[in-house]
């Protein structure tokens, strides 16, 4: 163990139960009566309806890192903010954090509705933890930080969501943690807002505050984190740095299909990036796929369709397909078909995927393999789309110029 | 930046004692329960704020958009008065006696204790329910949801003492040395409430029917413990199995230490014979008091951390 850790997971398991947790009040009473005196079943075996949602996560985090969590729904990762922000206990293992946290999560959870803005500062404010005198020093910064001055001493049942959202960010983002945590934070408000409340996280990394950041935007943890961990079905399935822990994010086999078998004619067996996955925004990508066409086939009528699509949101920015390019696969045998792609797209991770389309019925009849990249900022363009801009520079005689006039 | 606030910093260093920090089911070795309530007392003054902010907001949500405002303060033990009034009224036509001003003033000195009772009981009972947002997605002491219900209500029982306070003396209620006892029977019946709310806002929490059985006896609880008439007005046994709710010692020592100027450590008899206070009353209480506060504090520490996940 690290000893200046400020984020310590050792061992963590929290087991919870499935649906009612109780079904009747017979059985219940005595195992209410069991639990208060504190001699319930062992906590380490699984009843029925119970599951662990962590199985022996560890992890530590020192001031100047910044710990990014990813995976898929329900591995695990709201279990370990609850335990980090101390709102459940683990099973088995210890959880410690060290000196005051700031959870940027449920920020407004403590407002209420018929209280006006600047109560309610005061109450979700020490509901965080904070004493009067903190609040009233860092009021006017608060109000300001979220541009509602003029709606302070309106009730906030009044707000819109907007404001209301935005007056909870900017009361958890004054509390000055030893510790910050980081849920899904950046939904909030605007864009502008968005960019200032990024701006205020990242102004508390660089005063060295450790971080934990939750987030399905793959990105933002590539930005913001200094490692990261891949939690799947409540374990620890990769950790290291955000880049690598990502690539196996969108690589685990919960998101890419195994090739099975259809009744197509065209079979593609591999796919894969030559060379880096991580490709400069701008350049070209390539890539092989390799299969094979059986004899005596309906091979000619089929065609290789390839999507890109991005990885946060699964929506695809491109597709194509060999017919398109007027590329014919062979009759029959093996083949591999070599492929470069121009990455003009601005950074992020995408998913290039393969499938073999019957060009006459219009269906899907082989899911093919996919790959992912990971595209980083180049120098070719800054933006979301490469306009591939055409500039020319003439110069005017001066002659020109007078007779225009 | 730096905290200036001292009780924050040291917190801060002692979050990795081991008691704080493991969560170790597995070991036998719980933290004893004095280390327990020794963290929980830590936990709920680095919060203090929070409490006073949670009893802040239940005054002023309960007095916004009010026209009478704080004056609702005082119309529950008012009306509790003003029947109890009419019941003695009905009682004295069918007695023949008369309905005196003193007894006027006992209602009125046992009303306010009792709608605080109440009120707390129906405040604090909804107060963690009610707050399941909290509850489930923010860290606080659990606490001081149950306890903030209890200080807004004991706002309004201050508000409700001053009135007395004021209304007393021209009810024929002279001040006397037993004056002295009111504090002790006040702290009595707050210690006494805190341990209701407690245990009753976490029972809640759990089974929901406890709310139906608060309900019931915020209906029908006035009839069994004596507001409207004298524990012992129906004989000795009746009186002392009354006697057996530390409410009605505290009710009862009320009315005999502001009404009778008894002084509660001097045994009473009645006119009729029938021993009516001994000072063994404030002791039975007292026990209630602060052995229900220690068994409730326990309890719902012990279970404040499995909240979120029984919600």
């Amino acid at each position: 163990m690290i000893a200046n850790a400020s984020v310590s997971f050792r061992k963590v398991w929290k087991k919870f139960r499935y649906g009612e947790v109780h079904d009747s009040l017979r059985d219940l009473i005595p195992a209410l009566g069991k639990r208060l005196i504190g001699r319930g079943a062992a906590a380490r075996d699984l009843r029925s309806g119970d599951f662990w949602a962590l199985r022996d996560v560890s992890f530590e985090v020192v001031p100047g890192e910044a710990l990014g969590i990813i995976g898929p729904n329900g591995a695990g990762k709201s279990t370990i903010l609850k335990l980090l922000t101390r709102i459940v206990r683990p099973t088995r293992g210890s959880c410690a954090v060290r000196g005051r946290i700031g959870a940027l999560i449920e920020l407004s959870a403590g407002f209420h509705p018929d209280l006006t803005g600047r109560e309610n500062v005061f109450l979700q404010g020490s509901i965080m933890g904070m004493q009067r005198r903190e609040i009233a020093g860092k009021f006017d910064e608060i109000v300001d930080f979220a541009g509602i001055s003029d709606f302070i001493d309106t009730p906030v049942k009044r707000y819109s969501s907007g404001m209301h959202a935005r007056l909870g960010f900017s009361i958890a983002a004054h509390l000055d943690p030893d510790v910050l945590i980081i849920d899904e934070v950046l939904s909030v408000g605007d864009a502008a807002f968005q960019r200032k409340a990024f701006g205020r996280i990242e102004e508390m990394r660089g005063r060295q505050v450790p971080l934990v950041v939750v987030s399905h935007q793959l990105e933002r943890i590539a930005q913001l984190c200094t490692h990261a961990i891949l939690l799947n079905r409540g374990r620890v399935v990769h950790s290291g740095s955000p880049r690598d822990t990502i690539a196996a994010y969108v690589d685990s086999p919960a998101s890419s299909a195994d090739p099975i078998a259809g009744d197509s004619a065209v079979r593609i067996e591999s796919m894969r990036v030559v060379g880096s996955p991580a490709i400069a925004s701008g350049t070209g990508v390539s890539v092989t796929l390799e299969g094979t066409v059986r004899p005596h086939s309906t091979g000619t009528r089929e065609a290789i369709s390839l999507s890109v699509s991005l990885v946060e949101t699964g929506e695809v920015v491109y597709s194509t397909n060999t017919a398109l390019c007027g590329v014919q696969l062979p009759y029959e045998g093996a083949f591999a078909l070599d492929l470069v792609l121009q990455m003009n797209v601005p950074p992020s991770f995408y998913s290039i995927r393969s499938l073999v389309w019957d060009q006459l019925t219009s269906r899907e009849v082989f899911p093919g393999p996919s790959a992912q990249v990971s595209v980083v900022p180049g120098t070719a363009f800054s933006g979301t789309v490469q306009m591939n801009p055409t500039l020319t520079v003439r110069a005017m005689p001066d002659d020109s110029r007078a007779s225009a006039s | 930046m730096h905290f200036s606030d001292d009780a924050s910093e040291s917190l801060a260093s002692e979050s990795l004692r081991p008691d704080l920090a493991v969560g170790d089911e597995d070991d036998e070795d719980r933290p004893s329960y004095w280390a327990e309530l020794r963290e929980s007392i830590v936990e709920l003054w680095r919060f203090r704020e929070m409490l006073y902010q949670l009893t802040l907001r239940d005054i002023r949500i309960r007095y916004k958009q009010a026209v009478i405002g704080f004056g609702w303060a005082i119309v529950m033990p008012a009306l509790v008065v003003l029947s109890g009034c009419l019941l003695r009224l009905a009682m004295s036509q069918a007695t023949g006696s008369r309905l005196d001003l003193s007894s006027v003033a006992t209602l009125a000195v046992k009303a306010l204790p009792w709608s605080f009772f109440i009120g707390t009981l129906g405040a604090a009972t909804a107060s963690l329910t009610g707050n399941l947002q909290l509850v489930t997605k923010v860290y606080f002491p659990r606490a001081t949801l149950p306890l903030g219900a209890t200080l807004g209500q004991l706002f309004d029982a201050g508000i409700g003492a001053g009135v007395l306070l004021i209304v007393l003396p021209f009810l024929g209620v002279r001040p006397s040395m037993a004056l002295l006892w009111i504090p002790v029977l006040a702290a009595t019946l707050v210690l006494l409430t805190v341990a209701a709310s407690l245990f009753l806002s976490c029972a809640n929490l759990f089974f929901r029917d406890v709310k139906y059985i608060v309900q019931l006896y915020l209906i029908f609880g006035i009839f069994f413990t004596p507001v409207f008439f004298e524990p012992f007005a129906m004989g000795a046994r009746v009186g002392r199995i009354i006697m057996l709710n530390p409410l009605s010692v505290i009710l009862e020592g009320l009315r005999l230490a502001i009404v009778e100027r008894h002084d509660l450590l001097v045994p009473l008899v009645s006119a009729a014979g029938v021993q009516i206070w001994s000072p063994g009353y404030l002791a039975y209480a007292g026990i209630w008091a602060v052995g229900g506060f220690a068994v409730s504090a326990a309890i719902f520490h012990r279970a404040e951390f499995v909240f979120a996940e029984y919600v």
